[in-house]
């Protein structure tokens, strides 16, 4: 078996320890998604519900969006704070996607970050393997 | 941690994601629950499931005492068959749903829950009567199944002495592997043509490696408890503890076929009664028409009024959407009726469909 599979940490990537990860584009926006890490545990991904809405302004810890795999639903939380700029709807339509390619086609929202100093919060891709090696 | 089948280092070898189930550490998956439902459907599957119990009953009383305890005629049982049935309490509550295979007139095989089987054999045991003697062999017996359109060319080759050609459904044979009596029962749980063979644990690691070798050519895959629950799921089988459970007769869960003894048996009385008027409370299976997954608990409303819950739900591989079953209010809602169910405080379109989303392939 692959020693890695489900481990993948990218860097220039911020994650939290629900392993959402935020990717900032250093112009004051950023992508977000789950993890190498979230989708592997989660398996199959069979659905997925984006439940922010373009426009609004959300909270660090709201929920984003609502993730079915084969076994449970899981919801995912927005890493930080800002404004929803876009949704990416392929992955409504393709859900398994978030399981092909977490860390680049299965991003989930884009936001307009509200503080930028929310990202010191998160784990640099060092600390989130080394949480990972200590059993996530 | 929890108890371990003699295939539990077979598991761990094949990446298999371990998690706790009635008390045990099994695979939920190898590699993908999908893949491993599609498998089954359309190559062969292998699955390990020591973990369910099983009971001998003998002697010249036996037949008598199960029918004294089971709603099903014994009718058409046969030396060398089987057939499912389950146990009731006095309320005609399910204490557990069981198989029940006839060796001989005194001679009787069961195959229970693993997560009932304490309770189950205290149930039995209470029950006793006449010349029967009541043993749990479940510990000393491993089981592996073997589902899916494959699965008889692939055992075929592992038992070249026995002619499964001539082992219809229900019914079992014996056989030898490395020296150990096995039995080998043309049944199971996925709504495929498969196998249940039952070994003794020391040689259960030997067969579950020989028929992975030899089904390789037939893409074999080992399978975990995800793929097993949406294939049963599928085929439309009630799994104990979520479609029944002690406070739902057989006749609510959709089960009215095996209430068919005319001798008298726990709760008899209560049955025949339930059956000849109707339930007022009944299983049915739902298809979401669009989008989400329903799962255990979510309400089921029909033109606003809360009608029942879902019992097991999940995403069907087959019919790419969600489907469930659900115990709701009867003479409320039919074949094609629309209901809603309640995901996530949202109320999904669903329709009331015919038993079984996916129909016995064998």
């Amino acid at each position: 078996m692959d020693a890695n599979k489900g481990r993948e940490v990218k860097e220039g990537f911020r994650y939290t320890d629900k392993h959402e990860w935020i990717k900032p584009d250093g112009k004051g926006n950023a992508l977000c998604g789950i993890s190498d890490f979230a989708q592997n545990s989660l398996g199959d991904i069979v659905y997925v519900e984006l439940s922010a809405s373009p426009g609004s302004t959300i909270s660090a810890g709201d929920v984003i969006a609502v993730v079915e795999s084969a076994k449970a639903a899981s919801d995912v939380y927005s890493p930080v704070s800002g404004k929803v700029l876009e949704l990416n709807s392929a992955i409504e339509d393709a859900p398994e996607t978030v399981n092909k390619s977490p860390y680049d086609d299965g991003w989930f929202i884009k936001l307009e970050l509200s503080d930028t100093a929310e990202l010191e919060k998160l784990m640099t891709p060092a600390q989130y393997t080394d949480f990972l090696a200590a059993g996530g | 941690m929890g108890k371990r089948t003699p295939l539990y280092e077979k598991h761990l070898q094949l990446g298999g994601r371990i998690v706790d189930f009635a008390g045990w550490d099994l695979p939920v998956q190898y590699t993908s629950a999908i893949e491993e439902h599609m498998a089954v459907r359309t190559n062969a599957g292998l699955f390990d499931i020591s973990h369910m119990g099983e009971f001998s009953v003998k002697g010249k009383d036996s037949q008598q005492y199960l029918e004294s305890l089971v709603p099903t005629s014994f009718s058409k049982l046969e030396d060398g068959k089987g057939m499912y049935s389950c146990l009731c309490n006095a309320k005609g509550g399910i204490i557990d749903d069981l198989f029940i295979f006839r060796i001989t007139e005194d001679d009787f095989y069961l195959v229970v829950n693993a997560g009932t089987r304490e309770k189950d054999f205290k149930w039995l045991k209470s029950r006793l009567e006449g010349d029967v003697v009541l043993e749990d062999l479940s510990d000393v017996t491993a089981k592996i199944d073997i589902q899916g359109p494959s699965s008889k060319a692939i055992l075929q080759n592992v038992f070249s002495g026995v002619n499964l050609d001539k082992l219809e459904r229900f019914h079992f044979t014996y056989s030898k592997f490395n020296g150990s009596r096995i039995m080998i029962s043309n049944t199971g749980y996925t709504g495929e043509a498969g196998y249940e063979l039952f070994i003794n644990p020391e040689t259960a690691g030997a067969l579950w490696d020989i028929l992975l070798e030899k089904g390789k050519p037939f893409n074999l895959i080992p399978c975990g408890l995800a793929s097993r629950d949406s294939l049963r799921l599928e085929a439309c089988y009630s799994l104990y503890g979520h479609e029944l459970n002690e406070n739902v007769n057989p006749v609510e869960a959709g089960l009215s076929w095996i209430v068919n003894s005319d001798k008298n048996y726990t709760a008899s009385d209560i049955l025949r009664k339930v059956k000849a008027e109707g339930p007022g409370r009944r299983i049915v299976c739902l298809e979401i028409k669009e989008k989400g997954i329903p799962r255990e608990g979510y309400r089921v409303m029909y033109e606003g009024a809360d009608i029942g819950h879902v019992t097991s739900g999940g995403y069907s591989p087959v019919l790419k959407k969600g489907i469930a079953f659900a115990l709701v209010k009867t003479g409320i809602v039919k074949t094609g009726s629309d209901v809603d169910i309640v995901i996530r405080d949202k109320n999904v379109g669903a329709s009331v469909v015919k038993r079984p989303f996916y129909s016995f392939n064998g």
